[in-house]
């Protein structure tokens, strides 16, 4: 499962995806494998949980 | 009058003894950053100790561990990768057991594979089983071209030297930058589909030899391997043994640990910081950030140390996902920070992990 970043301000980071279940942050980085399992995630039909409040 | 050196005698086909000889990163399995040591867990299909993988098509039917079994390496060897089967599995048709390198295109590209002048390279290895027999083994590009190889295995829980020449590929396309380039997978166990024919490259995906030994079919048997070299040629040699310091600056290229005093910022509030952290070595992509909390703390000036509860996230400079050199930390703990302090990690190695592996 994956889940949104949000900044103090409120902004929701566009760049970035973090990894739930190891707390983990993701590089949208083509080139980075842990986010290509993400593109295939989402590619399932899936989609990331909303930032933490 | 031009001067002669040795090198100038050294043709472009054959294997240098200079540099870097061993396409193998950590082929003396020296490297153990994620375990220190310890066994992976049998769940585990993923990177084992540096740049080395484990691959179960279904978990729980393998576990690995640097020096696993403590028996005595070869000469010249202080480590080996050990394999142990947790179970008597018959492998079925899609399935695949395997450890496997694989090698940065950037760090096979003058072997010219996909091309004409392909060269022909060398694989040798130390390897010890609990059984015997013919086992298998593959070369390929991760997707459309592999070349499978056996080797056999005469005697039970004895150290052997192999060693395997495989010829250039001419055909296909390999990676030659900072991708997937060659990957080498020692099966321990093959379905029908991923299984092929020794000694000719093909354009399936096969990561085995069909019919040979499965050590992911006997409940304990044992796969130990060290050594492991990859060199152009068609001949090896002696395993090109790289100083420590070397040898982990490579792996670090791929993974590496925050260890104390590694990063330091400032308190954004009470309950955050932001630290910069700029990597040792510059790795191959940019990297995913993995935080352990019990690994480490926060510190400000007569502060700490103070429990970390979370990361919010490993941020690259100006929205960029491409930085390969380093970032900042944003790092949570219970409210005791003093806005504006300096800050800096403490703890022990690895409170983030970062990982940049293919």
């Amino acid at each position: 499962m994956y889940k949104q970043i949000k900044l103090l301000d409120g902004t929701i980071v566009s760049d970035q995806i973090k990894r739930v279940q190891d707390n983990t942050t993701i590089p949208f980085n083509i080139q980075n494998i842990d986010y290509q399992e993400y593109l295939k995630w989402l590619e399932a039909g899936n989609n990331p949980l909303p930032a933490d409040e | 009058m031009p001067i002669q050196t040795a090198a100038d005698s050294i043709s472009n086909s054959a294997g240098s003894p200079y540099g870097f000889k061993n396409r193998i990163i950590n082929g003396a399995m020296a490297i153990d950053q994620r375990y220190a040591g310890t066994a992976s867990a049998s769940s585990l299909s993923g990177y084992l100790i540096d740049r080395w993988t484990i691959a179960q098509s279904t978990t729980g039917k393998l576990i690995a561990q640097q020096n696993a079994g403590s028996v005595t390496p070869p000469t010249g060897f202080t480590n080996y990768l050990g394999v142990t089967s947790q179970s008597a599995y018959t492998a079925g048709t899609n399935d695949y057991y395997a450890i496997i390198q694989t090698i940065e295109g950037y760090n096979i590209a003058d072997l010219g594979w996909g091309t004409a002048n392909a060269k022909t390279a060398t694989l040798s290895f130390w390897v010890r089983s609990s059984l015997t027999g013919t086992f298998g083994a593959t070369i390929n590009n991760g997707g459309s071209r592999s070349y499978p190889i056996t080797y056999t295995i005469s005697a039970a829980n004895t150290w052997e030297y192999k060693t395997i020449t495989i010829p250039g590929d001419t055909s296909g396309s390999w990676g030659s930058t900072n991708g997937v380039g060659v990957q080498v997978w020692f099966s321990l166990g093959v379905g029908s589909t991923y299984g092929g024919t020794s000694g000719v490259w093909s354009s399936t995906n096969y990561v085995g030899v069909a019919s040979t030994v499965s050590v992911v079919g006997t409940n304990g048997a044992t796969f130990y391997i060290t050594g492991v070299q990859l060199e152009k040629g068609s001949q090896a040699t002696a395993f090109d043994y790289r100083d420590y310091g070397t040898e982990l600056q490579l792996c670090m290229r791929y993974f590496q640990l925050l260890g104390s005093g590694g990063a330091c910022g400032v308190a954004e509030s009470a309950t955050r910081a932001s630290l910069t952290y700029v990597f040792p070595v510059p790795m191959r992509a940019a990297a995913t950030g993995t935080l352990n909390a019990a690994n480490g703390f926060l510190n400000q000036p007569q502060g700490g140390p103070n429990a970390i509860t979370s990361m919010t996230g490993f941020f690259y400079g100006n929205g960029s996902t491409t930085t390969i050199s380093g970032g900042w930390l944003v790092i949570d703990v219970a409210s005791v920070l003093t806005t504006g302090k300096v800050i800096i990690n403490s703890g022990s190695q690895g409170m983030v992990q970062f990982s940049a592996e293919l």
